[in-house]
């Protein structure tokens, strides 16, 4: 009966931790794309000629930004479908 | 300034994105497969391909504001892009951890954040390239 609640506190405390993970990984990265964003707005209308050189280095920072949210994802996935922490309580 | 190499410049920049990405994710899998054998470089590669292969889709659909030149367009197809791209990296990862049963999770977690974090690594050249194209 103990291991079965300490399964259930476990998957519990995890779905927490999965959410912050998504959640706090997400307010990040839009964050970052909205500040990059209006700079990259502010910069196309101060100077139009410098669109083509700016689009690639948006891209690129786009990905940047994101790299800290997708490796959140799959740290939730991992957490979600393959999870370490309970192979405590069944040894 | 001429707008005719956009198109070349901006292929360009993708491409060595990819290039790098293949090279981080391989970097990995190598030294998984000596650290821990062939199911952790199995899943190292299987972190990278959904980080690569949502960067090549997304970079497909940002190639495709290379002829429009007003800046809101742009940036809506770029995050267009971004929105794709991450929805493949989600898909994929999901398939991956549903279907491959042998998976090592730390690999695959650091083939993921190679890939991730080395597409940005290219920016790294962009003004040279952009210096010679012109």
């Amino acid at each position: 009966m103990e291991t079965v609640q300490f399964l259930a506190m476990i998957q519990a405390y995890t779905g927490v931790g999965i959410g912050l993970i998504i959640g706090l990984g997400a307010a990040g990265a839009c964050i970052g794309i909205g500040i990059m964003c209006a700079s990259f707005l502010e910069g196309a209308a101060r100077q139009p000629e410098m669109i083509p050189q700016l689009q690639g280095k948006v891209f690129l920072l786009l990905g940047l930004i994101d790299a800290s949210f997708i490796i959140g994802v799959g740290l939730a996935m991992m957490f979600a479908f393959a999870n370490p922490l309970l192979s405590v309580v069944a040894q | 300034m001429d707008n005719s190499n956009n198109g070349l410049a901006s292929n360009h920049v993708f491409s060595r994105m990819l290039r790098w990405q293949l090279a981080a994710t391989a970097v990995v899998a190598i030294i998984a497969l000596f650290i821990s054998g062939t199911h952790a470089s199995v899943s190292a590669l299987a972190g990278g391909f959904p980080v690569i292969m949502g960067a090549f889709i997304g970079s497909k659909i940002a190639q495709r504001s290379d002829s429009k030149k007003d800046a809101s367009s742009i940036l809506v197809n770029l995050l267009k892009a971004e929105a794709i791209k991450i929805l493949v990296v989600v898909v994929v990862l999901f398939i991956t951890f549903k279907v491959y049963k042998q998976l090592v999770p730390f690999a695959l977690i650091v083939g993921l954040a190679a890939a991730a974090l080395f597409s940005g690594a290219a920016i790294s050249k962009l003004d040279d390239d952009t210096s010679q194209i012109k």
